[in-house]
């Protein structure tokens, strides 16, 4: 019987099998031991589904190609299905074959490209290492089963047989216009194609509140909407170095705002992933030593997704961004998952009222008596309120008429970038 | 050949008094002109030189890292644009970005002698990886990531008053994590300012998350991703670098090998024996780079 794959001039199932019969004896026999590594591609089904099966065959020859050198007189390399490979390394312990296995995770995460598309698979990888006496199929269950326990804890990990998971990046389930929004958004991280635009609250009294920095990414001359891009990026893991490049640009442009005589707080956005990091004060720190900005001009928005769950290590960053002078607004505070308790646990002096309430103002006069609700409700605990999304007259005339103190909205100002903000300030102290 | 000075926008002027200002470059004025070029299909090498002649400091220190003797060059470089045909784009372009730096914090002691080190190590570094070419490192890659790897420290200095003597105990710590130092007393650490400034000049992300952890033994001795085992590398092999000119120079001792060396041959699949031909064989370089 054939015991090569065609495609990549491995071993296939049948040659695999051979190899771990003939091994499992050899190890008894050497009183050695031995390792099955069980690597099984995430996410294939659907780049073969979005691509095609020619595309998907590329992809499988071009990683074959990459392990070739790496597995090289260390293991027996088998491709036992479409996206599934099986490497048997002889004398390999546990800890060589965590190392082999991490060795084989960053070959497959190197970027992919196919066309004009950059693709960045990930593996999930199951080990077993070979016991006195155990027969070959047992063996390759064992390493089959760690596998799928990878693969169940969301893709992109490694699982020894027996043992506790070991934790690694995001695993991710992308449909074909996320694959395609991911790639774009490694290509904009390598060519510097984010930046901040602000877009002013302006309070009751005439006067600028604060700036919301608002991340936007551009590629190839085109925008890409952030309704498309940030999901995604919350998804894959980005939203973190995205997050951390916020910070900074929002700190050192409310610096600039400063020295320009602009005493104009930046809010920049914080998503979940973020704030519950333990490092995340560290990063916060870091940002306002760079700018040299004083803390009580940064604001941090907090997102409603961060309501879900606000464990301990949350609890103790809230304190700590609390503790450092920086202030914290509570954002699209209605809807979502934001609830009364978050304005119970959560140090903040403003929240934002979600623009679900404001657009449909003057006439629903149900949203009117909500609004009117949550804004004495957060005077009460002496919260600034703002709302979001006004774009007429009609819309601010009620909300200032209800008590909220700040508004929001393409009314005012749509955002902007960094280089015409500053002209718009000027302009705006002048008008006052 | 006679390069002009391209004259400066109000917006450079603005970000460059930004720059002097704050400290720290956002991005960096020329930098980022002489990005915006080098990203372009077809980069204008006369526009670039004329970017890099804007500054006459600039210019004597691109050649002199070009006549550095890690890149080999037989014949000496006398011009902004053989420095660039030499070291590429990439290379230019971040040891402009690196030069940048440099520059900014003129005030604060002795950074002169720790911009040499530096720049030392990046070199050596990059050299080390063409030495060791079954790492599959880009040797621009580990001349980057020796450039920025501690460019946090300047910003340390220049922001607490008391950072000299925490950056003393660091260096001469012997079991705690050099940031681990750091963390005791102060709210963030060099490694994390470092790897946010990188991720703001966007840098790729295996370099700022080895800049984020390049102190740190767990993450260096651990299999799990991330950091990815490219960053793990960067880290060994830039620390190996700064072994070997400690070694021979006694330059900013410090006791991150005695802490990360063995973790770091084994990153690098050397044994004992073959780091003594390695520290031969670099000798010269180290000796020839004073």
């Amino acid at each position: 019987m054939n015991s090569v794959d065609s495609l990549t001039g491995f071993l296939n199932r049948f040659g695999c099998f051979h190899t771990a019969m003939r091994l499992a004896a050899e190890a008894t026999g050497n009183r050695q031991t031995f390792a099955v590594i069980w690597l099984d591609l995430d996410r294939f089904k659907q780049i073969n589904e979005s691509f095609g099966h020619l595309i998907g065959d590329e992809v499988i020859e071009n990683l074959a190609t990459r392990f070739r050198p790496c597995v090289s007189g260390r293991a027996e390399i088998s491709r036992v299905g479409g996206d599934e490979f099986v490497l048997l390394a002889p004398g390999f312990d546990r800890t060589q074959a965590l190392q082999f296995a991490a060795e084989l995770a960053d070959i497959v995460q190197e970027p992919l490209h196919i066309g004009s598309l950059t693709l960045r698979p990930t593996a999930s990888i199951g080990i077993a290492i070979h016991e006195p006496n155990e027969d070959p199929l047992t063996l390759l269950e064992r390493a089959d089963h760690a596998m799928f326990a990878a693969k169940s804890k969301g893709g992109n990990n490694i699982i020894c047989s027996g043992d506790e998971p070991i934790p690694g990046r995001l695993g991710v389930t992308l449909a074909r216009e996320e694959l395609s929004i991911e790639s774009t958004l490694h290509e904009a991280l390598e060519t510097g194609g984010f930046c901040l635009h602000y877009q002013p609250i302006i309070h009751a009294d005439g006067t600028v509140e604060a700036v919301e920095a608002l991340m936007r990414c551009k590629l190839n001359g085109e925008n890409i909407s952030p309704m498309k891009f940030i999901p995604v990026a919350e998804k894959t893991g980005v939203i973190i170095r995205l997050g951390e490049f916020s910070l900074l640009q929002g700190a050192m442009h409310a610096r600039t705002l400063h020295d320009a005589g602009h005493e104009t707080k930046v809010a920049i956005n914080v998503s979940r992933a973020q704030l519950v990091s333990p490092a995340f004060t560290q990063a916060l720190h870091a940002a306002l030593l760079c700018s040299n900005v004083s803390p009580n001009l940064i604001e941090l928005e907090l997102t409603e997704s961060l309501f879900m769950d606000i464990s301990d290590t949350v609890q103790q960053n809230l304190k700590e961004i609390i503790a450092t002078g920086v202030s914290l607004s509570i954002d699209d505070f209605g809807t979502g998952y934001s609830c009364l308790a978050s304005l119970k646990d959560i140090p903040a002096g403003k929240l934002k009222l979600d623009r679900a309430f404001v657009t449909v103002l003057p006439d629903d006069r149900r949203a009117l008596s909500v609004v009117k609700a949550v804004t004495q409700l957060g005077h009460e605990l002496g919260m600034t309120i703002v709302a979001e999304g006004c774009e007429n007259q009609q819309q601010i005339d009620v909300l200032l008429e209800a008590g909220v103190d700040a508004i929001q909205g393409f009314f005012y100002a749509k955002p902007m970038p960094d280089s015409e903000l500053l002209p718009w300030l000027k302009a705006r102290s002048h008008k006052i | 050949m006679n390069l002009h000075a391209s004259a400066p926008t109000p917006v450079d002027q603005m970000v460059e008094k930004a720059v002097i200002d704050l400290g720290i470059p956002p991005c960096p004025a020329i930098l980022n002109r002489f990005m915006v070029e080098t990203r372009k299909e077809e980069p204008d090498y006369h526009r670039l030189a004329s970017i890099i002649c804007s500054d006459v400091s600039l210019s004597a220190s691109l050649i002199k890292t070009a006549n550095s003797p890690y890149f080999g060059v037989r014949q000496r470089v006398r011009s902004v644009n053989d420095a660039l045909v030499i070291l590429g784009l990439n290379i230019a372009s971040r040891a402009v970005a690196g030069i940048i730096l440099r520059k900014t914090f003129p005030t604060v002691p002795n950074m002169e002698r720790f911009w040499d080190a530096s720049s030392r190590f990046a070199r050596l570094s990059g050299w080390l990886t063409l030495q060791l070419d079954q790492l599959e490192l880009a040797a621009e890659d580990a001349y980057t990531f020796g450039l920025f790897r501690d460019c946090g420290i300047p910003v340390l200095l220049k922001r607490l008053p008391s950072y000299n003597s925490v950056l003393n105990s660091a260096n001469n710590e012997v079991e705690l994590d050099f940031t681990q130092i750091e963390d005791a007393v102060l709210p963030t650490n060099h490694a994390m300012v470092g790897c946010v400034l990188a991720q703001s000049w966007w840098l790729p992300e295996e370099i700022c998350l080895a800049i984020r952890h390049h102190h740190n033994r767990s993450v260096l001795a651990s299999t799990a991703s991330p950091p990815p085992l490219l960053s793990r590398k960067l880290i060994a092999v830039t620390q190996l670098a700064e072994h070997l000119v400690q070694q021979q120079l006694g330059l900013s001792l410090t006791q991150e090998w005695g802490k990360l060396g063995a973790t770091c041959l084994k990153l690098l699949d050397l044994d004992e024996s073959q780091l003594e031909a390695l520290a031969l064989e670099a000798a010269p370089v180290i000796a020839a780079d004073e």
